[in-house]
């Protein structure tokens, strides 16, 4: 039916050009390509070629159905023009296409009636849906499995009214998936008719989460209509890493002034190489602490290194407990090993003690021989 | 110096600490000092079990340690089990050893003991070992009815570590009293009245309680650094008056007795800032206490061994006659 209907008015169009009258209708636009859902403004003038006033009674003809339209003119709704013998008279067609819409071209014309007429084609560029469409520019990213994804998304509402849309996603166990619009999170979203919005659906990954590639399905529904949007997130390892001891013993002892090898190790938990791994220390006053080695370059995923820590004691440390912090940091993570020093004090002076008793006794015991006996 | 003997009767030196003990044991003086000391003790027991629950705090490093506080709590109104024992020990020690040698020489028996087949030191070992040996069985048996009877009244029974400090204070009392008990023996081999020596007892025992702090705090007032003394200074002028305060034997009493009975005392002078940053306020273990109060145990010591030496060397000097 479209393409005879296109033909006769193709015809009728050539006719019209060809018989000269007296008033004009024109336009620049006669064929442009819109989207469904669009509204196009014309711009049309009316010349008036002749010597006397014409009267033109504008109207639209062949309009495909479902389709509306508005003749303006200085702010009124218009139907009837007047215009000035060699003079032109603008007014302003707008054409509402429909979302609902097949592909393909149409065509209708401006008529003023018995004068002339303008044919006008719009080529409707896409298929016209009565639906929504929920799509993103960047759908697949990639990262670490402690760092959080960001996409960008966008929900258009293709339908006639406006909609409130519930934003869900269908991630696995573990995954937690935010959606923001207009930065504040929320769980749904209102979208007038054909309007779009932007949202930004924020996805954090489980930590200990292996490396691949992961789908987050996320929907925007509403009781009539949906749409679904599959994400893709691929994980390339977590970082994470432990300090602790072989024996998992954070405490040790030792003697004021003295030293203390505890052997370290440092294990990669994570499931992504950790690089340059800075061993530091935050030790008591006057302490020292000196790590072999002290950097360690690289240390692949699941593996362990050991580390030697030797813990100098001040030599004025009271008896007691002391913390002394251990800290293994890279650029992504940092490991703290929280160690409690229990400082003896050296027990040098207490020989020094039975020292002096002793010799204290010794002299009793002279006593005793000299005078004890007689 | 003294062996076992191997006929089937007992050695001289035995003999003579048995009488010795015995003589204290019926002598009115010990009765009326033990009831003293078992009343006040009893006392500071009841003061320290009825605010029991008062004084568990939770922030309180030493609040695990509910057996110590039996010797520590008291209520302001009383003093604690342990100031008790360190008022009344050298009045014990003094009464114990003040007419020792100077009584039986007045009442002429010690000439007649002279007359016996014996070494002339087993009197003066005797005397010593005798009241040491009181003193030993008095304060065992002190230390254990307050444990016995904490026990009955908190229902918690005390740790390994709270036992084995439990045992040393109570030894360390012994010895504070041992010391008091050489002083006065010491003086009653001096002198030869026997309210003489017990009045030099009394007199050196209320100088160290009394006097001596004020002389202290005197020497601390003329001895303090002027307006812009260095922070060093002010170390070097407080850890001298710590010092000076430790020349009597009192003092080294309670710092020994405090560390042994709150193991969160970590340190007994001058704290500087830099000890203390990264210190965790928890208690210490035994060993270390131990360590802790060495000093002042060895000041003890010492002090004991050297007035017990003066005694023996002076009485085995002395002439002694027959009346």
């Amino acid at each position: 039916m479209f393409p005879l209907l296109l033909a006769g008015l193709l015809q009728t169009g050539f006719h019209s050009t060809t018989s000269a009258q007296n008033v004009t209708l024109y336009t620049p636009y006669t064929r442009i390509a819109v989207p469904p859902g669009q509204s196009i403004d014309y711009s049309i003038d009316v010349i008036n070629n002749g010597k006397v006033v014409k009267n033109a009674d504008i109207a639209v003809a062949g309009l495909p159905k479902n389709w509306t339209y508005e003749i303006k003119s200085g702010g009124w709704n218009v139907s009837r023009l007047s215009v000035l013998p060699g003079e032109k008279k603008n007014f302003s067609l707008q054409v509402q296409v429909p979302l609902k819409i097949n592909k393909g071209t149409y065509a209708f014309q401006v008529l003023a009636k018995g004068l002339t007429q303008l044919p006008i084609a719009v080529i409707v560029s896409e298929q016209g849906t009565f639906k929504t469409e929920f799509s993103t520019g960047q759908a697949n990213m990639e990262g670490a499995a402690n760092s959080t994804f960001t996409y960008n998304a966008t929900l258009r509402n293709r339908t006639a009214d406006a909609q409130v849309y519930a934003l869900r996603s269908f991630a696995p166990p573990g995954w937690n998936v935010t959606f923001k619009a207009n930065y504040k999170q929320v769980s749904s979203v209102n979208v007038e008719a054909n309007r779009t919005q932007d949202i930004t659906i924020e996805v954090n990954p489980p930590d200990q989460l292996k490396a691949g590639k992961y789908k987050i399905p996320v929907q925007a529904a509403t009781e009539a209509t949906s749409a679904n949007l599959e994400l893709e997130a691929g994980i390339t390892g977590s970082y994470a890493m432990e300090l602790t001891t072989p024996q998992g013993l954070l405490s040790t002892d030792i003697t004021a002034g003295d030293d203390k090898k505890i052997d370290l190790v440092l294990r990669n938990t994570g499931s992504a190489e950790l690089r340059n791994i800075d061993l530091q220390s935050a030790a008591p006053a006057n302490w020292s602490v000196t790590f072999e080695p002290k950097k360690i370059e690289k240390l692949p995923a699941g593996q362990t290194a050991q580390v030697t820590a030797v813990i100098k004691a001040d030599k004025k440390a009271i008896a007691g407990d002391y913390v002394t912090n251990l800290e293994a940091k890279t650029p992504e993570v940092s490991s703290r090993a929280a160690f409690r020093v229990s400082v003896e004090t050296s027990m040098i002076w207490g020989w020094m003690g039975i020292l002096i008793i002793l010799a204290a006794l010794g002299g009793v015991y002279r006593l005793f021989r000299k005078y004890g006996r007689r | 110096m003294w062996k076992p003997s191997e006929t089937s009767a007992p050695h001289p030196f035995q003999v003579m600490v048995y009488k010795e003990m015995s003589d204290h044991v019926r002598s009115w003086r010990f009765k009326i000092l033990l009831l003293l000391i078992l009343l006040t003790c009893m006392s500071a027991i009841y003061i320290s079990v009825t605010n029991f629950s008062a004084a568990i705090k939770a922030e309180d490093p030493d609040g695990s340690f509910f057996f110590l506080k039996l010797f520590t709590i008291s209520d302001k109104t009383l003093p604690p089990f342990h100031i008790f024992i360190g008022l009344l020990g050298p009045l014990l020690g003094i009464s114990l050893g003040f007419d020792a040698v100077n009584s039986e020489q007045n009442a002429g028996t010690m000439s007649r003991i002279m007359a016996q087949p014996i070494h002339r030191d087993y009197i003066i070992n005797s005397k010593f070992v005798a009241a040491l040996g009181l003193i030993s069985v008095l304060f065992f048996a002190l230390g254990f009815l307050v444990m016995g009877l904490g026990l009955i009244f908190i229902g918690i029974p005390p740790t390994p570590g709270e036992f084995i400090r439990v045992i040393f204070f109570i030894l360390l009392n012994i010895l504070y009293v041992a010391f008091w008990l050489n002083l006065s023996i010491l003086f009653s081999v001096r002198f030869r009245q026997a309210a003489t020596s017990a009045l030099a007892s009394i007199a050196v025992w209320l100088f160290f309680v009394i006097f001596y702090p004020i002389i202290i705090n005197l020497v601390a007032k003329g001895l303090i650094p002027a307006g812009e003394a260095s922070p060093l200074q002010m170390v070097h002028y407080q850890e001298l008056i710590l010092n000076l305060q430790r020349i009597a034997p009192s003092q080294l009493f309670s710092d020994a007795t405090v560390t042994l009975l709150m193991p969160s005392v970590r340190s007994l002078g001058i704290l500087t800032m830099e000890q203390v940053y990264g210190a965790i306020p928890a208690p210490l273990p035994v060993t270390q206490s131990l360590l802790l109060i060495w000093p002042q145990l060895t000041g003890l010591v010492a002090a004991t061994v050297l007035c017990f030496a003066l005694s023996y060397f002076s009485f085995m000097r002395k002439e002694i006659r027959s009346r």
